[in-house]
């Protein structure tokens, strides 16, 4: 028992600098404190009241509200426009990630061989990127128009007019017709990435490949793609995100119509919190909303834990 | 975001109403306001801020006539313009403001059911002592102010009261070798051919957002349905499933199918479809006054070479499309004094005219014949007729969505006329329950 007691304390302290280590101890946690405040402040905050809300019938302007429960989300699927929004979620995720990704590797994979002018090819290839999206709404808005837009006037040019279309005007193309200007804007972030992997690979491994008699299909699958995995995880993390979160260009180029055939859940978020005065359900949709971010963004959290864990 | 809770109280709070609801899925009571609530007991500021939507050619017009204010009154009066947004963004921008701080002294605001909530909240001040200090009641058009009170609540002073009609490019109507106005509802058809065989679309007019293509469908239905239908349906008194309804919805399908609309007009920006009329590229479009001003004369075109007419509805009284617009006063206005004497000045009517108001609701205010010979024209003839409430006004927000919906798969040929007014008696009868 003496003995017990006077180990404990170096037992203790032992225990506590192991903590300090692992931890950082206080000195960590004063330098995050300002960063910390920031994240607690703009994020959690509202993070927290937009929940507090989605559990309300508050109208988003009157000083009272009552509390309902779980009745928003219960009323969600009841809500065919959330049930279309989500679809249309679902189609604009696939479409703005699988493209924008296909065609980024490809021009980063041109741009990164040996070819003319590639700083002026790279510019304009991210150009559309650091465009305002209301500019490059208006912009294709102009586009599609259906008398005088460029588009419609190079069909009926070269003698296709019977393509022509009210592109924006019709349900059966308006979702597609604003996904060409998404795939067009997002192609240039996974190309810089990509870009900056492929100049990280080792010629060395190329070379070793030729002498022994690899094809360049062959290179391109067992060498550039598994190099290419670490930018894998964060481009398509990133799209996935930024793809489920669409709301800016669906409102400044439909304004979610025609009727409501190019809803997405944001823009239904914001219809409800915004403009019908129904900010509990509004919110009850934003909630959703990122929990399903969170979701799709945990397979690639997991990756980079496990990375770092190695 | 909050005013009376802390955060700590308020993540408090969050967990327990988390808690209470999944355990009970339902609640009761009531709580404070999110936002910051109440009038502040701060001495009366000098500093006002106004919130407006005037057009780029009006706002410079505006501004001089604020810093007149300023100088009389002795105080500091900022302008927030937020132009050519219309009814579908402003109201969301106001309500930004006012929820993430004090919000404008003065806002400007469309009547109806776009200002109510406004007051319905409670964010407006009740102006009824304002009415009496300055006259307001023996100054301003009683319709108008009908139109401003929300429940009894005066809460807005009306400045405008809009009428929608049909303005045109006269040498395009010449050149189709249409001799006069059209008088009937017929008569407006055999234009529309006319025109239409002289290669030019008929009617400008654009679907995005839906309020703009809204106008030809409520014109549609005055005619079908005639006055007394017209307003029962708007106030849900009477069924939207009826053969008057059916009627509107035909003709409204006719307009497309006939191309008397341009091609793919559900997807159109009204701002880029609107001044075609003025361009020459289409014969006419269904809008209001400001377009002598906004469309007509920005364009550096003479108003000669342009016209109105009423649409015609083959009843009587020939009614048309208005709404009123005006002022309201922030409840937390720092100073709803000067705020309300602010107002009081826009309304007399030298200030009017000095902003060239083409629709005041104030005596005295008429538009200047030789400036504005349009606008002029309409205040002598339609301007004095009865007007049924604009249907964007007259319905909640969501429920005009939903009516834009229906319009919109109507045209697409998804549902017919028949299927269109069974929808829209869904829509208008579960508002009007409540």
């Amino acid at each position: 028992m003496g003995t017990a007691t006077l180990e404990a304390p170096a037992v203790d302290a032992a225990v506590a600098r192991r903590r300090r280590r692992k931890y950082g101890g206080i000195h960590a946690w004063l330098f995050a404190l300002p960063a910390l405040a920031v994240y607690l402040i703009f994020l959690v905050y509202p993070a927290l009241s937009s929940l507090w809300f989605s559990f309300t019938d508050w109208d988003g302007l009157s000083p009272t509200y009552n509390v309902v429960g779980l009745e928003n989300y219960i009323n969600m699927p009841k809500d065919p426009v959330v049930i279309q929004a989500l679809i249309n979620n679902i189609i604009w995720t696939v479409i703005t990630i699988v493209f924008p990704v296909v065609i980024g590797l490809a021009l980063a994979i041109l741009l990164n061989g040996k070819v003319r002018g590639k700083p002026v090819l790279r510019l304009i290839f991210y150009t559309p990127a650091v465009l305002p999206l209301v500019a490059i709404a208006s912009i294709w808005g102009w586009l599609y128009n259906p008398d005088y837009g460029a588009i419609n006037s190079f069909l009926r040019l070269i003698g296709l007019g019977s393509l022509a279309q009210p592109w924006l005007g019709q349900d059966s193309t308006a979702l597609a017709a604003v996904m060409v200007p998404a795939i067009w804007l997002r192609v240039g972030f996974p190309m810089l990435l990509y870009l900056a992997a492929l100049q990280g690979i080792s010629q060395d491994m190329y070379e070793a490949a030729t002498v022994d008699g690899a094809t360049k299909s062959q290179q391109f699958w067992h060498i550039t793609m598994p190099s290419l995995r670490p930018a894998h995880y964060i481009v398509l993390a990133l799209s996935l995100i930024d793809s489920f979160k669409v709301f800016d260009l669906i409102y400044a180029m439909t304004y979610g119509g025609p009727g409501t055939a190019t809803q997405v859940m944001g823009t239904w978020m914001y219809f409800n919190v915004f403009q019908y005065y129904q900010a509990g359900y509004g919110t009850a949709i934003a909630v959703v909303i990122t929990i399903i971010a969170i979701a799709v963004s945990i397979p690639y959290v997991r990756s980079q834990t496990k990375e770092h864990a190695v | 975001m909050t005013g009376t809770y802390t955060r700590r109280g308020f993540i408090g709070l969050s967990a327990a109403a988390v808690a209470a609801g999944l355990a009970a899925c339902t609640g009761g009571g009531t709580a404070p306001a999110p936002a910051g609530q109440g009038g502040t007991s701060a001495p009366a500021s000098n500093n006002l801020r106004v919130f407006t939507y005037e057009d780029t050619t009006t706002i410079d017009l505006f501004k001089e006539q604020i810093a007149k204010f300023d100088a009389q009154a002795g105080t500091t009066t900022t302008v927030d313009n937020l132009p050519g947004s219309g009814a579908a963004v402003y109201p969301d921008k106001l309500r930004t403001e006012l929820l993430g701080g004090r919000g404008p002294d003065v806002w400007r605001i469309w009547g109806g059911q776009i200002g109510a909530p406004f007051v319905t909240a409670k964010q407006a001040l009740d102006l009824t002592p304002y009415y009496q200090k300055f006259g307001w009641d023996s100054k301003i058009n009683t319709d108008a102010i009908g139109g401003m009170t929300f429940e009894g609540v005066k809460a807005g002073v009306p400045f405008i009261a809009r009428g929608i009609g049909a303005w045109y490019n006269q040498a395009l109507f010449e050149k189709a070798g249409i001799s006069g106005e059209p008088a009937s509802y017929a008569e407006l058809e055999e234009a529309n051919e006319k025109l239409l065989a002289a290669g030019t679309t008929p009617l400008a007019t654009g679907g995005k957002y839906g309020w703009h293509i809204m106008r030809l469908y409520e014109y549609l239905l005055e005619t079908s349905a005639g006055p007394e239908l017209h307003d029962k349906l708007l106030k849900g008194e009477e069924s939207w499933d009826r053969p008057e309804v059916v009627t509107a919805f035909t003709n409204f399908k006719k307009w497309q199918d006939k191309k008397w609309i341009p091609e793919g007009a559900l997807g159109l920006d009204p701002s880029d479809i609107e001044p075609e009329y003025v361009q020459g590229k289409t014969a006419y479009t269904i809008t209001g006054q400001w377009t002598e001003v906004q469309a007509i004369q920005a364009a550096k075109k003479d108003s000669a070479d342009f016209g109105v007419f009423q649409l015609p509805t083959d009843h009587t009284p020939l009614r048309y499309s208005g709404f009123v617009e005006g002022y309201m006063i922030n409840a937390r206005s720092g100073n709803p004094d000067k705020s309300a004497e602010l107002i009081d000045f826009i309304v007399q009517p030298d200030t009017q005219k000095a902003l060239k108001v083409t629709s005041s609701t104030v005596a005295g205010a008429e538009p200047d014949p030789k400036e504005l010979p349009l606008s002029y024209e309409w205040s002598q003839g339609p301007a004095k007729q009865p007007f049924y409430t604009i249907q964007d006004q007259a319905f909640p927000k969501k429920v005009a969505d939903q009516y834009f919906s229906i319009q919109s798969d109507l045209l697409q040929g998804k549902i017919t006329p028949e299927e269109a007014a069974k929808q829209m008696q869904d829509a208008v009868s579960a508002w009007a329950k409540g």
